[in-house]
């Protein structure tokens, strides 16, 4: 084959490629879609949903100005004010368009399908940011790393409709364009870089980590003696316009000029600005008078700074550190001062099995993939390796934060994946021997990924990436390599470089690289599909004769509010199910997932944890007309509402540490117990008593088992007088219950549920004596 | 029959007194109801003044064993306790154990210091030598801290003040809180003179001086210099792609004893490790990476064909090798995983 036709070859290839890998991505997004149906997962997406939806039938002025009175109540919430609008817009965008175009697809799989969708366009992305750190066949391993990576998959699986869905694309992009911009040094992409950023701050609070990155960047290469007048136009056109622009989100307002995470970027603004200054000035005086000055100037810059800013921070123009950025530097900060953070799984340090989970040999390709960068060690690479060290640690401090760290992984795997590629595959015989089969096996390759999408087999959503991760990085390689050859030889001139001599060597590193890539391919089609791919609204588990039975007590309990309560029924939950709740039940609610008010959410903890008499004051305070509750103690889900209960009274404590002690629900010996060695204060709590109602009368006498906690329960279950059963799913899992009006007679509950169950009350008041 | 009755009248006598010699034991402690009552008290006062005596000793700790225990908690007693239930010996590897321990004392020597205390004694009860006590108490994990307030008997353990770690932590500024709310006396808490930090924070400042006369000189040498800026920037990548944070925010153990074929070093369960454990991946990571680059630098150096082809097979031996190991491990801590390299 000639230059030219291989070089035709390529640009067919490439785009193919890119498709086939885009395909890939969303397809091995799709298996809970497969298994379920297509249904908004978890809690955090319906809360996105119903303002999406609000978002497309009221237009978005109503939006921006919805002031929801059916969360938080009595409060109430400003939701224009307090979304990031990024991920609603984008849907109601798309749903208009098609919509224009006469394709009635509805709002729900729009949302459902959205971030799907947007991991194709992470792995073009990925691409584009690995065609600059190195070459376009490493781009293209990027791209299907990064299409399939579980670390990115978890967050964006068909229905997880959350800001991370898009955020991740907007933050590989954007870092896309800043690497163009500083390249070029052109102003067009310092604008782009601008508005990419803007769009990353209306979709995700983690905006912040470009807030940091790109200014640390240009720092560095500051210290570093890179100043270049690229560097000044590509961050100056980035921070004037990112900077303006992210202060229209109302959200985020005038925190950029105010708190220290954005401190950062305008510091360094100012920093370079200096210097171009003193650039400029060195030109036109001498060099000795010129050293003087510049002595002079920094020790009054110094001084008039750092003065300005203690008056700034003392006077309480610039913020302190908020506490959900603060936790990130001192890990126990969190523990003791903020609960409601630390009661958030996704807060939690990571293991080291979780990078290994999501990143299989990604995660130690990914040094060797630093260390290049460093051989080669251009301005964009110092951005490389600066996003790889601070994603490290703050993917080790908190799990939520992997990922953004996968990207990098990623890119700088591939990095080294391709450069192992290039070196033994390294001649030009070589190259021809191995484009056939390369481009055979993408040919066969497209077929089969089609076949994925439409079929429901886990077997060949496996096989198809395999396949596919495969091809791509052969397929590319063979594509690259010829241009890789001539920079290979202009290299080989610097340093005395060797070709692989012996056939055997080549073969064994290439077969073995393959091999790798199939078990990367398996590795994460079984993560996707064992781990990352559960609605968590619908459960599946197995029965004993293997066949699968689906659990769908959510759904039902909220589709019972939905139908049996008033319209303006108010429901209180823990704040886990305030989203849900808002969303599929249609009822008002006291606290959501959007945990704005620490005072209010520990005021359902008391409610929760207090005894009947303590809580039916607080209950009737805030109206609540019934009360839901997770119970998993039938079928042994472990998520339920006992096992959350330490939170709710830890929480609680904080702000009533008269009416909740945490100690009280412990027995001496220090144990969390249900059964009979539960103290009486756990036995009296709310909770307790909702969940165990009429529990033991579901086994016969004396063998309840909380199949959760392993426990046996007693004989005797609780009796509740201010709150009656409402509504039990079929599987327990949900229980609702009605809160009791004031008794008409004015008696107390307690005397007046006694007496209905017909026993006199004088036995009740001498029980109580 | 004068006899008679003189007999009968010195026997019944001779019964009397010896009825009230007799009952004289009984009628003494009847009578001296008031006496024992000082007797008590001396004895409270001796005891107390032991205790004094020991604390003083003892920069204000007491060391209890299960007897002591028993004696300083025995019923007369007009002093209230704080007892630190302890595994201090290194066998125990109880590091929440060590962590406490200096800021525990630190307390009671600030409360020894105070001129208005109320009777309120610091102890420590060690495993070793309190085990009765600890079955006793039902207690199943240390340290854990006990408050007995002067009232209360030691068999009413149901409803024991206990500080709670969980919550407050390890330092001692929580502690001296908690024990304000139930003394009503405020301890300061004052840290001694840290002369490990001083000399760190004078030698951090001439380091850091040493690093800006060294940057001035040699600053191209040394902070231009890749190689220095490479070793620094792929240590931290190691060390926290290996979850060492989770390590720094957990404080789990470093190993433990390895028991029934199960290895001290992988902890069990997919959300749990030990410190050893993440030493080792992170050492494995290192050959892996050292492994890639060795195929991707060193190789293409090698001029010798044979030297080459052996380097080669080193490298991709090892890297195959590791990986099924790092495989092997991970299947350890997730026994459901399907995929193996080498070893099945």
């Amino acid at each position: 084959m000639s230059t030219e036709s291989s070089s035709t070859v390529a640009r067919v290839l490439k785009p193919t490629i890119l498709i086939l890998i885009a395909i890939v991505a969303i397809s091995s997004r799709l298996f809970s879609i497969i298994r379920f149906e297509s249904v908004i997962h978890e809690f955090d997406p319906w809360f996105n949903y119903r303002t999406t939806q609000h978002l497309v039938k009221n237009g978005f002025y109503d939006f921006w100005n919805w002031f929801d009175e059916k969360s938080w109540y009595p409060l109430g919430r400003v939701v224009g004010g307090t979304v990031y609008p990024g991920i609603m817009v984008t849907s109601a965008l798309i749903h208009n368009v098609l919509h224009f175009f006469n394709f009635p697809v509805d709002i729900r799989n729009v949302c459902v399908f959205l971030a799907p969708m947007f991991s194709g366009l992470t792995a073009f992305s990925a691409y584009l940011l690995t065609k600059e750190l190195k070459d376009s066949s490493a781009g293209l391993l990027a791209a299907a790393f990064l299409g399939v990576a579980p670390g990115y998959i978890s967050r964006s699986v068909a229905g997880s409709y959350d800001n991370e869905g898009i955020a991740i694309f907007l933050l590989v992009f954007t870092f896309y364009l800043w690497i163009k911009a500083v390249k070029t040094g052109s102003a067009f992409f310092g604008l782009l870089t601008a508005l990419f950023y803007f769009y990353m701050v209306s979709a995700w609070g983690g905006y912040v980590f470009i807030t940091n990155l790109l200014p640390l960047h240009a720092f560095t290469l500051l210290l570093m003696g890179r100043y270049s007048n690229r560097l000044y136009v590509s961050y100056s056109t980035f921070c004037a316009v990112g900077t303006l622009l992210s202060m229209q989100i109302p959200f985020v307002g005038f925190q950029p000029t105010r708190t220290s995470e954005h401190m950062a970027a305008l510091g360094v603004f100012g920093l370079l600005q200096l210097y171009a200054f003193a650039e400029l000035v060195r030109g036109y005086i001498p060099p000795k008078q010129f050293r003087a000055l510049l002595k002079g100037g920094i020790v009054a810059v110094a001084v008039i700074a750092s003065i300005g800013l203690t008056i700034l921070s003392f006077s309480g123009v610039i913020a302190p550190f908020t506490g959900r950025f603060y936790s990130l530097y001192d890990t126990g900060y969190a523990k003791i001062h903020i609960p409601i953070i630390a009661s958030v799984s996704e807060h939690q340090p990571t293991a080291w099995t979780s990078f290994f989970f999501d990143l299989q040999m990604l995660i130690f390709l990914f040094p060797a993939g630093v260390y290049l960068c460093f051989k080669e060690l251009k301005d964009e690479h110092v951005f490389i390796i600066l996003y790889s060290v601070f994603a490290s640690y703050f993917a080790g401090v908190m799990v939520r934060l992997m990922l953004t760290l996968t990207p990098v992984v990623c890119v700088s795997a591939a990095i080294a994946y391709s450069t192992l590629l290039d070196t033994y595959l390294e001649t030009s015989e070589h190259v021809l021997a191995s484009t056939k089969p390369a481009i055979a096996a993408a040919a066969t390759s497209a077929p089969v990924v089609i076949e994925a999408t439409t079929s429901d087999s886990k077997a060949t959503g496996k096989k198809t990436a395999a396949k596919a991760a495969a091809a791509a990085a052969a397929a590319a390689k063979s594509a690259d390599a010829e241009a890789k050859t001539h920079a290979k030889s202009a290299a080989s001139s610097e340093k005395k470089r060797f070709p692989i001599f012996n056939l055997d060597s080549r073969l064994l590193v290439i077969l073995q690289l393959t091999w790798f890539l199939f078990m990367f391919a398996w590795h994460c089609t079984y993560v996707t599909s064992g781990s990352y791919s559960s609605p968590s609204i619908v459960l599946a588990s197995r029965q004993q004769d293997g066949s699968q039975m689906i659990i769908d007590d959510f759904r039902e309990a909220y589709y019972w509010l939905r139908k049996n309560t008033k319209e303006d029924a108010k429901v209180m939950s823990w704040w886990d199910y305030g989203y849900q709740m808002a969303g599929m039940a249609n009822v008002t609610t006291l606290v959501d997932n959007n945990t704005w008010n620490n005072t209010h959410i520990a005021t359902v903890g008391k409610a929760m944890s207090t005894s009947e008499e303590v809580s039916y004051k607080v209950l009737r305070q805030h109206d609540v007309d019934y009360v839901l509750i997770l119970f998993g103690g039938v079928i042994g889900y472990s998520g339920d509402d006992i096992n959350k209960f330490l939170w709710m009274i830890r929480i609680a404590e904080g702000v009533y540490p008269n009416d909740v002690k945490e100690t009280n629900f412990f027995t001496p010996r220090g144990e969390y117990k249900v059964d009979h060695d539960a103290t009486k204060t756990m036995r009296e709590s709310l909770m307790y008593k909702m969940s165990y109602y009429r529990f033991a009368e579901l086994y016969g006498s004396g063998n309840a088992v909380d199949h959760v906690r392993n426990a046996r329960m007693p004989a005797e279950g609780p009796t509740l007088s201010v709150l009656e059963e409402a509504y039990t799913t079929e599987n327990w899992l949900v229980r609702i219950y009605k809160v009791k009006d004031l008794d008409i007679l004015g008696r107390d509950l307690k005397d007046s549920t006694a007496f209905d169950k017909g026993r006199v009350r004088k036995i009740s008041s001498l029980k109580k004596k | 029959m004068a006899v008679i009755s003189r007999t009968l009248f010195l026997t019944l006598l001779l019964a009397l007194v010896a009825f009230l010699s007799a009952s004289s034991s009984s009628t003494s402690s009847l009578f001296a109801h008031a006496q024992p009552q000082n007797d008590n008290e001396a004895l409270l006062q001796k005891k107390v003044a032991r205790l004094e005596a020991k604390a003083v000793k003892n920069k204000g700790v007491i060391q209890l064993d299960s007897l002591a225990f028993e004696d300083v908690m025995a019923k007369p007693r007009n002093y209230s306790m704080v007892v630190l239930f302890t595994a201090i010996s290194p066998e125990f590897n109880c590091v929440p154990c060590l962590n406490f321990d200096p800021e525990y004392k630190m307390v009671a020597a600030g409360w020894s210091k105070l001129a208005n205390k109320s009777q309120l004694f610091f102890s420590i009860l060690d495993f070793k030598a309190g085990q009765a006590i600890f079955q006793k108490f039902g207690m199943n994990s240390a340290p854990s801290v006990l408050y007995f307030p002067a009232s209360s008997s030691i068999s009413g353990d149901p409803s024991q003040d206990r500080y709670d770690f969980g919550k407050s932590g390890f330092q001692a500024e929580p502690f001296a809180a908690w024990l304000q709310a139930r003394s009503g006396v405020r301890v300061p808490v004052q840290r001694p003179f840290d002369f490990m930090g001083l000399a760190v924070k004078v030698l951090g400042t001439f380091t850091a001086v040493f690093s800006v006369i060294l940057f001035v000189r040699k600053g191209r040498k040394i902070f231009g210099s890749k190689y220095f800026w490479s070793t620094i920037s792929m240590i931290i990548i190691f060390v926290m792609i290996s979850g060492h944070m989770w390590n720094q925010i957990r404080n789990p153990p470093y190993s433990m004893p390895s028991q029934q074929g199960r290895s001290g070093f992988i902890a069990s369960g997919f959300q749990n490790q030990f410190g050893l454990e993440t030493q080792i991946i992170a050492v494995l990571y290192s050959l892996l990476t050292g492994a890639a680059i060795g195929l991707i630098a060193v190789v293409p150096r090698i001029e010798n064909p044979v030297g080459q082809r052996a380097t080669v097979w080193v490298c991709m031996g090892m890297f195959t090798l590791v990986f099924s190991i790092l495989i092997q491990v991970f299947k350890l801590k997730n026994p459901g995983y399907p995929f193996t390299l080498m070893f099945r």
